[in-house]
C-alpha cells in the first residue's frame, strides 16, 4: 500500500500476499507457501522448500553403503522401513544377490507396519487440521503399539534401520510375531471406529468432498504418486504391477478412486490400511523358515558363534566391519511403493565401498508443485485440507 | 513390452537421435544428446505403443572422478502405467556450462526436479519458467552436489562473541 497526496491509503494491487509457514502447524514440517489472496480465494500459491535441508545425498557420497541405511531412516521419518528397503533393493540389484524368503517376508511385515504407522499419523494430523480432535487421539494410541513392536524387534522406536543389505538385522522371535498377530487382530475394529467418526460425517464431507480436485490426466502430468494418484483413478501400484520382495505371494486389492478430491484420498488411505493388515496376516501365516540374511559372508556378517571356531568367518567379519561391502560398478534404480507413493534410490557405484551418487526419488518432493496447483481457486481454509491430503514429509522433500 | 523391445522400438523409430541403447540390469536405457532430448522425450511420451506419460524423476550426476566424457549427466526416468514399462534417458552434458532443454512443457512434474538440477549441480535448464535456487538459499555460492564442491564447515552468520572471527575451514576433497 502507498500513501496518496491526500494522505489516503491506496491499494497497489487487488490481491493480498499471505505467508503460510514455514512454521505453521498444518504444513507438517517446515514448508512455506506464499499465497496470493483475493479475499478468501487463493489466486496462486508458490511453494518454498529447503528449510529442512540436511544434505543427506551429499553425505551419502562419503559414507559406506551400510552407513547410509540409518540416514535413509531420516528421509521419510514416518515409514523408515520403506526407505531402508528401497535402498537395500537397489544395492542388492547392483550386487546381484538373492535375499532368502524369510528375510523377504520379514521385510514385508516391517514395511506394512510402517505403512500402517504412517497412515495412522496422516489420518490423525489430517483430521486434526480439519477439526476432528478425537481421531487424532485414537490414531496416536494405535501408532504407539506399532512403535512398541518396532522397539522390540530393532531396539529403536522410530528409526529402525531393521532392513539391511542382504537381509534383515536379526531374526524375529516367536514372541514378537505373536504380538504382531495380536495387533493386527485388534486393528480392524479400530479402523471401523475411525470410519464411523469420519466417513459419513457431514462436516467431514463438507470439508473434503470436491476440494483439491485433480483429474486423471492432471495427476499423471503433475507427477503425483501413491494414494493421491490412485484417488484420481489411475490403477497403478508397484507392489502389484512390478512385485518386489515377494509381494507377488500375497493377495491384496488396490483401491482406486474416481473423483480425485481430498475425500477420495482419505478413502484410499483408509482402505490401504485394511489391505496392509491383510498382507501382514498372510505373511505371518506363511512365514518361511530358513536364514534371515544371505549366507554370502562378503555381504552379510557371519554368525557371532562361528567367530571363535572358523578362521574364514573371522577374516570375513574383519573385512566387512573395517571395509564394508564393495558394490560392482554400475547404476540402477528400483521403484517401490511407499505410503506416499513411488520411493526409490538411483545409485551410481564406481566399484568401491562408498556410493558415488545417491539420489532419492521422493514422492512428497515430486507432489509439491501439483499440490500448489490444487490450491488455485480454492478457499484459504481448504489449503490446509489439500496439504493434509497429499501427506508431505519434509524430511524427504529437502533431504 | 519388455525392456529389450522398448529399446528396439525407440531406436528404430528415432534413428540417429538415440546415440546408444542398452538393457542394463533389466532396465531399458537410452543415451541421448541434449539437443535431441526434447524430441525424444516427446516421442516416447506420445507414441501409442510406448506411452510413457509419467515422469518419475530427473537426477543429475557429476562424473568428475571417473575420467569420462562428458563430465555431467542428466537422467530421466519415465513410466507407462498403461503398458507397465519404463525407460531411462541419459543425457551427457559438457563440463563448460552444462545445458539441457526443459521438459516442463511436456510434464508439469518436471518443475521442481529441474530447479533442483540447477540448484545442486549448476545445470542451465533452458526454457524453464522459473529457474532459481530451490533448496539452498538464493544467495548461496556454488553447487553442492558437484564433486569438486569441498566439504566445509559453514560460516557462522552471527556470534555473541565480539572477538569471533569466522574462518572457513576447507578440507581436502574427500578421499576414499
Amino acid at each position: 500500500m502507498s500513501v496518496t497526496e491526500q494522505g489516503l491509503l491506496e491499494r497497489e494491487k487487488d490481491t493480498m500476499t499471505l505467508n503460510m509457514g514455514p512454521s505453521h502447524p498444518s504444513t507438517h514440517g517446515v514448508f512455506q507457501v506464499v499465497l496470493e489472496m483475493d479475499g478468501e480465494i487463493v489466486r496462486s500459491a508458490e511453494p518454498h522448500i529447503g528449510y529442512l535441508h540436511t544434505g543427506i545425498e551429499k553425505t551419502s557420497e562419503n559414507k559406506r553403503y551400510v552407513h547410509v541405511i540409518p540416514m535413509t531412516d531420516r528421509l521419510d521419518y514416518l515409514s523408515p522401513p520403506q526407505n531402508n528397503l528401497a535402498f537395500c533393493l537397489t544395492t542388492e540389484k547392483l550386487l546381484q544377490c538373492q535375499v532368502p524368503p524369510r528375510a523377504q517376508y520379514l521385510r514385508v511385515i516391517m514395511c506394512e507396519l510402517g505403512r500402517l504407522g504412517s497412515h495412522l499419523v496422516w489420518l490423525a494430523t489430517h483430521a486434526l487440521d480439519i477439526g476432528a480432535m478425537t481421531v487424532f487421539l485414537y490414531c496416536w494410541r494405535e501408532r504407539e503399539m506399532i512403535l512398541d513392536l518396532n522397539e522390540e524387534i530393532s531396539g529403536v522406536r522410530m528409526m529402525t534401520s531393521y532392513i539391511r543389505i542382504g537381509g534383515v538385522m536379526k531374526d524375529a522371535t516367536p514372541g514378537w510375531l505373536a504380538k504382531v498377530r495380536k495387533f493386527i487382530d485388534y486393528l480392524p475394529e479400530k479402523i471401523d471406529e475411525y470410519e464411523r467418526l469420519l466417513t459419513r460425517n457431514p462436516i467431514w464431507l463438507d470439508r473434503t468432498e470436491g476440494v483439491g480436485v485433480m483429474t486423471k490426466e492432471e495427476a499423471i502430468n503433475w507427477s503425483l504418486s501413491g494414494p493421491a494418484l490412485r484417488a484420481s483413478g489411475v490403477d497403478f501400484d508397484f507392489r502389484k504391477k512390478r512385485p518386489y520382495s515377494g509381494y507377488e505371494n500375497f493377495e491384496f486389492d488396490v483401491p482406486v478412486g474416481k473423483n480425485g478430491d481430498v475425500y477420495d484420498r482419505y478413502l484410499m488411505r483408509v482402505e490401504e490400511m485394511r489391505q496392509s493388515r491383510r498382507i501382514i496376516a498372510q505373511a505371518l501365516n506363511s512365514l518361511p523358515d530358513g536364514p534371515y540374511k544371505v549366507e554370502d559372508n562378503k555381504i552379510s556378517l557371519p554368525e557371532r558363534s562361528t567367530l571363535h571356531t572358523s578362521m574364514e568367518a573371522l577374516i570375513h567379519h574383519f573385512k566387512l566391519v573395517s571395509e564394508g561391502v564393495s558394490v560392482p560398478k554400475g547404476e540402477t534404480y528400483v521403484p517401490t511403493e511407499g505410503p506416499r507413493g513411488e520411493v526409490g534410490f538411483y545409485i551410481v557405484s564406481d566399484g568401491s565401498n562408498v556410493p558415488y551418487r545417491v539420489k532419492l526419488r521422493a514422492p512428497s518432493f515430486m507432489a509439491i508443485p501439483g499440490m500448489c496447483k490444487m490450491m488455485d481457486g480454492s478457499f484459504i481454509a481448504d489449503v490446509v485440507a489439500v496439504i493434509g491430503s497429499i501427506d508431505i514429509v519434509m524430511g524427504e522433500v529437502d533431504r | 513390452m519388455t525392456a529389450e523391445e522398448v529399446v528396439e522400438t525407440v531406436k528404430s523409430a528415432l534413428g540417429e537421435a538415440v546415440q546408444k541403447g542398452e538393457v542394463n540390469l533389466g532396465d531399458a536405457v537410452i543415451f541421448v544428446a541434449p539437443d535431441s532430448l526434447h524430441k525424444v522425450a516427446q516421442y516416447i511420451k506420445e507414441d501409442a505403443g510406448l506411452k510413457m506419460e509419467y515422469l518419475s524423476d530427473i537426477r543429475g550426476v557429476d562424473y568428475l572422478d571417473q575420467d569420462r566424457e562428458p563430465r555431467f549427466e542428466a537422467v530421466y526416468e519415465l513410466h507407462s502405467f498403461e503398458h507397465n514399462h519404463s525407460i531411462r534417458i541419459r543425457v551427457g552434458l559438457e563440463q563448460e556450462n552444462p545445458t539441457v532443454p526443459t521438459v516442463t512443457d511436456l510434464w508439469n512434474g518436471a518443475l521442481f526436479p529441474e530447479r533442483e538440477l540447477f540448484d545442486m549441480l549448476g545445470f542451465n535448464v533452458t526454457g524453464h519458467p522459473n529457474l532459481k535456487r530451490l533448496i539452498m538459499p538464493e544467495e548461496w555460492e556454488g553447487h553442492p552436489l558437484r564433486k569438486d564442491y569441498p566439504l566445509t564447515t559453514e560460516d557462522v552468520a552471527f556470534s555473541h562473541n565480539r572477538d569471533y572471527k569466522s574462518e572457513l575451514v576447507k578440507s581436502k576433497p574427500p578421499t576414499r
